[in-house]
Order: structure tokens, then sequence, then C-alpha cells
């Protein structure tokens, strides 16, 4: 009897243990189930139009298809979570990915579907042109670029108004003689941060780059003279901002922008959404009202006139599916996302950016519309550093950037810190 | 008595869903992160063999260095300083002073506050301008002493490490319970001899949990120092310059890298410096020494 009630109580415990591997069985029998693990949840800008996009479709396919969403509000666990199921042979059936991934060795790696074939019939019309030529191995397209951002510098009229400013600066020693002003006058320039990814900083030192080195900048890795000349510029910057910005973080970044106590922003056009919110508005006026869009000041004998800085913010990717249904219905989920009728919407609600070609809503903000401009009247564009080096760069850069302020290293030493990150992951 | 085979069949289907727990979630894992450590491998390619190469990049990369060093000092202090600590907290406690039970409550209740949250609250106190330590200072005329505690080479890894150490109360409940275990009449004996509070806990109460609750709250301790991840990654991701970098961290960032061979290399240097702490440890209670004396003394006993 003992034996048995034991060899029974192993029993109990190894199916237990197995049943925590159970995946759910889908809601109805022959429904297919795509799961949709996303960050365009909570209180990304993203989040409200997509949950309605998502919820259509399903209504539309009912008893057919659905999509379920894992929703995840933490970025960075996010990422984790989806290098882990990817590396683990586990994809999901589809999911967001970013430049932190290395996106051309997953291109490569086979574990995604190929989408080549339904672009080619028709569907590869609604993207811009030339999207898919930086992300495509061997002419196949298995990862969607699908939101685009770029990164302009958007500044404070008042602030700049208090300091004896009326125009952006258009170059960059006006930019330090702005800056100078703003410290006389109790502002900080610019928002900077250390910490965390080093956001802002890794911004600002895209834009110096790109002032620098121009549209070719990124041809010969970090040997190019601009990015030892760009550290310098960014160093300086340091000098112009909060006090603890080696230390801080994207919160304390926007904190001050909000707060009316930093005189130029950076960021992507995802976050433009915050200038119309009545939370943050001052004597009720809004902070758009006070906010105007500017160009990257060009530097000295620098190539980079007329340039801007953007990035994929999100690609679209879906798992290989040996059942043809299911690659069908990922397929048609796709499409439907990237729908340019959706894609609008979704614009026209986030703010955010795409790859798709739509046309933009006659209610979009001011803002967002000066920002278009300025993207479309650019000569050249490249992306931001983090986007054009591996993961190990932007791994490496907070503590290279903090390095570098804190005097630890000189600008060839921040340089060389990236560099060894680079090939040390190579 | 010599056990039976039905004993024996007994004991393998009790001990089996241990071990093959154990076998599957800590032997073939770490065997596995072994192996991973000598190849060069992202995850997703074909991984190759690269002998030592990620073992050497490690000990090359100064982030790294700076990270051991720091685990080391973290563990040191934990078992040494954060425990001595708790030890005392245990001991004055177990006398029952007034309003004992408040204090343990008290010196208990961030055990159940989770990490992230502690670490979130002192990212605000730290905050260079508008932290509540800085304004502490600037408020008593030490403005000159505020700084960004968290971006400063040398105030930063200190600034982590020190609020930490003050929370005691999970090592002080073991010990307190420990405590209560002793026998009261070694205490009434030596009152009766006249031995002051301090003379009892130094020649009665430290010996008597030196070896169960004091070695194990040491040991805990030292490994969770060892481990440390949470509390750095969010109050400072390592930074400034990495100086507060931690094995686990640096363990993180590479596997975020897809740098599997090197996360892995890590890992079992981590390993290995855990395992020579435990060893220290034990050498330093004697343990292992005591238990072959014991030995010995049978041996000849029975001969």
């Amino acid at each position: 009897m003992k034996k048995l009630i034991a060899l029974l109580l192993a029993l109990v415990m190894v199916f237990a243990l197995a049943a925590c591997g159970q995946q759910a069985a889908p809601a109805q029998t022959g429904e297919i189930v795509i799961n949709f693990p996303s960050i365009w949840v909570g209180t990304d800008s993203k989040a409200e139009y997509m949950g309605k996009l998502i919820e259509a479709f399903n209504a539309e396919n009912a008893g057919a298809i659905k999509v379920v969403v894992e929703e995840q509000t933490d970025y960075q666990a996010y990422r984790d979570k989806i290098r882990t199921t990817i590396t683990t042979g586990s994809a999901p059936d589809v999911c967001i990915l970013d430049t932190t991934f290395d996106i051309k060795a997953y291109a490569e790696s086979g574990k995604f579907m190929d989408l080549t074939p339904y672009l080619d019939a028709g569907w590869g019309k609604n993207f811009t042109d030339g999207a898919f030529d930086a992300w495509s191995v061997d002419g196949k397209v298995s990862i969607l670029p699908f939101e685009s951002a770029v990164f302009t510098p958007i500044y404070n009229k008042t602030l700049f108004e208090k300091a004896g400013w009326d125009h952006f600066p258009a170059t960059y020693d006006e930019f330090f003689q702005f800056c100078e002003d703003c410290k006389a006058n109790g502002i900080n320039a610019m928002g900077q941060m250390a910490g965390d990814n080093a956001w802002s900083s890794m911004l600002w030192y895209s834009l110096i780059v790109e002032a620098i080195g121009g549209k070719d900048v990124y041809a010969n890795g970090l040997k190019d003279p601009a990015f030892v000349e760009a550290a310098k510029v960014l160093k300086q910057m340091y000098d112009y901002t909060f006090d603890g910005a080696v230390s801080a973080t994207a919160g304390d970044v926007n904190g001050h922008f909000i707060g009316r106590d930093t005189a130029i922003y950076l960021n992507g056009p995802w976050w433009i959404a915050n200038f119309y919110k009545e939370d943050n508005a001052v004597d009720g006026k809004l902070l758009a009202d006070e906010c105007e869009v500017a160009v990257n000041p060009s530097y000295g004998d620098g190539k980079g006139n007329g340039g801007l800085v953007t990035t994929v913010q999100g690609f679209l990717a879906a798992a290989k599916q040996d059942d043809p249904a299911k690659e069908a219905a990922v397929v048609k989920f796709l499409q439907y996302v990237t729908d340019p009728t959706h894609v609008s919407e979704l614009a026209l609600s986030s703010g955010a950016m795409f790859f798709v070609k739509y046309t933009p809503s006659p209610d979009t903000n001011v803002i967002s519309q000066k920002v278009t401009e300025v993207a479309n009247s650019a000569e050249f564009t490249i992306l931001h550093v983090n986007g054009a080096f591996p993961t190990a760069f932007s791994t490496e850069f907070p503590a290279a950037v903090s390095a570098l302020v804190l005097g630890e290293v000189d600008e060839q030493g921040f340089v060389d810190m990236l560099q060894t990150a680079i090939d040390n992951a190579a | 008595m010599k056990p039976t085979r039905s004993d024996r069949s007994a004991l393998a289907a009790f001990m089996a869903p241990a071990l093959i727990i154990m076998l599957v979630f800590f032997v073939i894992p770490v065997i596995y992160v072994v192996v991973v450590s000598f190849l060069k491998w992202n995850g997703i390619s074909t991984a190759s063999f690269t002998d030592i190469q990620n073992f050497a990049k490690l000990f090359n990369d100064k982030a790294f260095v700076r990270s051991v060093i720091n685990n080391v000092i973290w563990a040191l202090v934990a078992g040494f300083i954060q425990v001595p600590l708790a030890m005392v907290m245990a001991i004055i406690l177990s006398r029952k002073p007034r309003g004992w039970k408040f204090f343990r409550t008290v010196y208990f209740f961030p055990q159940v506050i989770s990490g992230i949250a502690l670490a979130t609250l002192w990212r605000a106190i730290y905050s260079a301008d508008t932290g509540l330590l800085n304004g502490l200072l600037r408020s008593v005329g030490l403005g000159s002493v505020a700084r960004d505690w968290l971006g400063t080479v040398d105030t930063a890894f200190p600034a982590v490490l020190i609020y930490w150490v003050f929370y005691v109360g999970y090592y002080m409940v073991i010990m307190m319970a420990d405590i209560t275990t002793i026998d009261t009449s070694y205490y009434e004996a030596a009152t009766i001899d006249g031995a002051s509070d301090f003379q009892q806990a130094i020649y009665i109460t430290i010996p008597l949990i030196k070896r169960t609750s004091l070695l194990t709250c040491i040991t805990l301790a030292s490994v969770l120092g060892l481990r440390q991840f949470e509390q750095v990654y969010m109050l400072t991701n390592g930074g400034p310059a990495n100086t507060t970098s931690t094995m686990v961290l640096y363990m993180y960032k590479k596997l975020q890298d897809t740098n599997y061979g090197m996360a892995s290399a890590s890992a079992v240097v981590l390993i290995i410096v855990g395992v020579i702490f435990i060893v220290c440890i034990r050498a330093l209670f004697n343990i292992g020494n005591d238990e072959v004396r014991a030995q010995k003394k049978v041996r000849r006993a029975v001969k």
C-alpha cells in the first residue's frame, strides 16, 4: 500500500510538471488561434487603436481565426521574452521586433515566415518605396519594417524667448551660444540621460554624428572620425543639462521638459501625443502651444546638411508555420494591421509614423504635421546609432557615455569602449 | 537495522521526484551552461567551439572584472556586516525588551516589500535634483555635500549597497527562532554566576547559534550577495561607467546582446566564485574539519 501511495505521489508530481507546459486549447473547434505577444498595450500610444483593430479582426473572422494578445507593458521584459522564445525555437505566431534585435541574423535564421510571395502578389504596394531594402536577405522579406520614426528637435518657444532667442540655432556653434544664454537664465538647454539605456543621449549623439559625418558615416563602422568628434560635442552638452543627468532616465528627461525647465526635447514622434495632454498643460496652456519643430543644426564643415536621423521603431515578424491554413491566417492578420486605412487611423491616434503609404488624416495635430514636413524635406536619412550597429553597441552605450562625461575615458576611449563591445559580441 | 528491499523501493520512489527535478532543473542546465561557455553562439545560428576565448574576453573586460570585485564586496558585506547586525538585533529582541514585537515587525517589514519597489523608492531618495537626501542635506546647510549619488563614480556603488545592509529582518527572525530553542537554564545559571547580558550573549548565545542559524544566515547572505541583480538593475543598470555592475547584471547584458557564449562563461565564473565562498565559510566555521575529527573519533572508538 505504502509503495502504491509513493508511486502515485511521484506520478502526480510528474504529471503536474508536465501540465505546466500545456498550451491553452483553441476557443472553438477548427478556429485558428494566433498568439500575439504585444507591447502595444497599456499606456503605449498605439494601445487604444490596436486593441480596437484586433477586436474588429476577431469579430470579422469569428469562428475561423482568433488573435490572442499576450499583454506585456514592460518594453525590456518584452524584448527578453521574445529573444528567449526565438532562441528556444518557440517563436510566437506574430511578434514585434525593434532594432535592439539583430534583425539581419533573425531574417537569415529561417525561423520566420517568408512573406515575399504575399508581398509580390500586391501587398507590397502598400509599403513605402525601399522599405524592405535594408532588411531583406537574398531578396526575401521575412521581417516587415512597420513603424518608423524620425528624430528632430522640438523646442519650447517660451523658454527660448526667456533666453533671448527667437529662432532655433542653425549651427552647432550657435547651439552652444544658445546653451550659454540658457545657463545664464537658469534654463536647461536640453535633456540628457546616461541612466537606463541613455536614450536621449543616444539620440543627440546620432544627430551630431549625422551632422558631422553625413549619409555615409556608417560605411566604415566606428572608424569614421565623426564618432570621436561627436563624442566631444556630446560631452560638452552635459554642461547644459539638468543636475543628475548621468544617472537620469527617460522619465527625468520627459519630466524636465513637461516641467518647462528644459528648452529642447528630442524623442520619437510617438511622444507627440503627450504635447496635447491636458495633464501636461500649465495654466491651461498646452505644451504643444509653446512648442515648435526644428531641424538638426549643421556642424562646421560637416557633411550632414539636410540629413535626418530615423529608425525602424517596430518590425512585424511571424514565426514559420507548418500548417498552410495557419500561415494564411497569420498573413491575413498582418495584411489587416498594415492596411493603409487602418494605419492612417493608427497614426492619427498614436502620433506614430509608419512604412505604409497612407493618407494622413486631416485631423493630424500640428506638431505631427510639422515633423512629417521635416521628414519629407530631408535630403537623406541615416539610422540612429543604436539601429546602425549590433545590439552590443546599445547595451554598452550608457556605460560609455557616463564614462565619457565623468572623465573616466576620453573621446577616443568612448569610441573604443563601444568598438570593444561590438568585437566581443562578434 | 538493514533496510529491506521494500524499504529501498519506497525510498527510491519518494526520492525520485526530487532527484528528477534536481536533475532536470539544476544538473542538466549547469552542464549545458558549461558547454555553451566554450561556444560562440548567438542563439539562432550554428554554434562553434572557441576553446577558452570567452573566458579570455571576460577577464580582459574591465566591466566584468569590476563586476566580480563588486560581487565579492557585496557578499563580504552581506556575510560579515549585514548578518552580524541582524544577530545583534536578534539577541536584543530575544531578551524581549519592551515593544520587542513592534520592532521585530518593523525590522521584518521591508522583507515583504518587493525589491523593485524598494529600489524605486531609493532611486527617488538619491535623485540629484529632487531627491530627499540632497533636500535634507541642503536644508541643514550641507548643500555642498549634495551630489548625484547614483551618477558619481565614487558614490554610486556605496549608495546601492548601503541602504540594503540595514534590511536585516530576514536573518534576524531566523536567528531569533534559533535563540528561542536555547535552554533557559544556561542563562539562569549565568545570571546566578553574575554574568551580564553582554557576557551571556558572548559566551552562551553566540556559541550556541554559531554552527546553526548564524552559519546558515552567513551562507545565505553571501550567496544572495553574489547573485545581486534587481537592486542594481533598477537603481543604476550597472552605471555609471560600469562601476556598480554585478556578475548577474553583466550576464544579463550579454544575453541581451545574444552573446550566449560569454553569458554562459560569466555564469560559470559565478558558480566557481560561489563555490569558493561556501568552502571559505565552511572553513571559517571549521565545519569540514570537525566532521572529519568526529568521524575519526568514532572509528577509533569502534576499534
